[in-house]
């Protein structure tokens, strides 16, 4: 999670990289809850994340973005 | 700027050892992802380890006979998928930067009888693979791993052939940032 771009940052990637036709086709929040279905996710880290994280966003500290692009 | 508190190098160490130390089961991760329907079938090697974060295939436009990338493949609960859809005519290459992963997916896709599933070590950042050999590439919850997510997009460009599709999930962020000390933590580079 910590490395994850912005959806904007991604497409621009994308856009740079070649890709044309980027679509955006679904954006699923992931909250504390969702991380923690994760053996990635330590306990520590989750622990450290509802400590930091400011309640309002816990059930939306990212997005699952589904992008499809065609190569020109 | 807080995205450069840590080195490329730190990073993928940190990736790298999280995956292969892995020794939990996830698949409550696959039940919350993917239907009954797709599930079933699917070899409980892929199930018990699944890692994805979506389920970009609803939207992989895969056809039979086609060649698919899959890119990051895990314990290989897509690319058992996606080989169910090219058919015996077509081809899944199962890349992964671990052994661990690999032997995972080459043990679902034997057991679940397919063999139109290929693994592939490598890195995403340099794929092992000619220019233009690809129709398809599907990754789920990977590029997010990658210090060097510009170079990852452009050797999936180099490997697609012309109008070949490209169909991801991925971890994305709001604008605002992490609080630092998420973003300093090892964990949170893998997971």
């Amino acid at each position: 999670m910590a490395g994850a771009l912005t959806e904007r940052d991604f497409v621009q990637k994308l856009e740079r990289a070649g890709f044309v036709e980027i679509e955006v086709l679904e954006r699923t929040p992931m909250g504390i809850d969702d991380c923690a279905l994760y053996p990635l996710f330590t306990k520590e880290l989750l622990a450290i994340m509802r400590d930091v994280i400011p309640a309002e966003r816990l059930d939306r500290i990212g997005v699952c973005a589904i992008i499809r692009a065609r190569r020109a | 700027m807080s995205r450069d508190l840590l080195h490329q190098d730190e990073i993928r160490a940190f990736v790298r050892e999280a995956y292969r130390s892995v020794d939990s089961e996830s698949r409550a991760v696959a039940e919350k992802l993917y239907s009954p329907e797709e599930l079933d079938g699917v070899p409980a090697i892929a199930l018990d380890h699944a890692l994805g974060v979506g389920n970009h295939l609803l939207h992989a436009r895969i056809e039979p006979g086609d060649t698919v990338l899959d890119l990051g493949c895990g314990s290989g609960i897509d690319s058992i998928l996606a080989s169910r859809r090219t058919g015996p005519s077509g081809r899944v290459i199962a890349l992964d930067f671990l052994p661990e992963m690999l032997e995972r997916t080459a043990a679902a896709a034997d057991e679940a009888g397919l063999d139109n599933v290929d693994v592939l070590e490598g890195e995403m950042e340099a794929i092992p693979l000619p220019d233009d050999s690809v129709d398809c590439l599907i990754s789920n919850g990977v590029v997010n791993l990658s210090p060097r997510k510009a170079r990852v997009l452009a050797e999936c460009a180099r490997v697609l052939r012309r109008d070949g599709e490209l169909c991801v999930a991925d971890l994305t962020v709001e604008e605002q940032e992490l609080p630092p000390e998420v973003l300093t933590h090892p964990a949170a580079w893998a997971g």
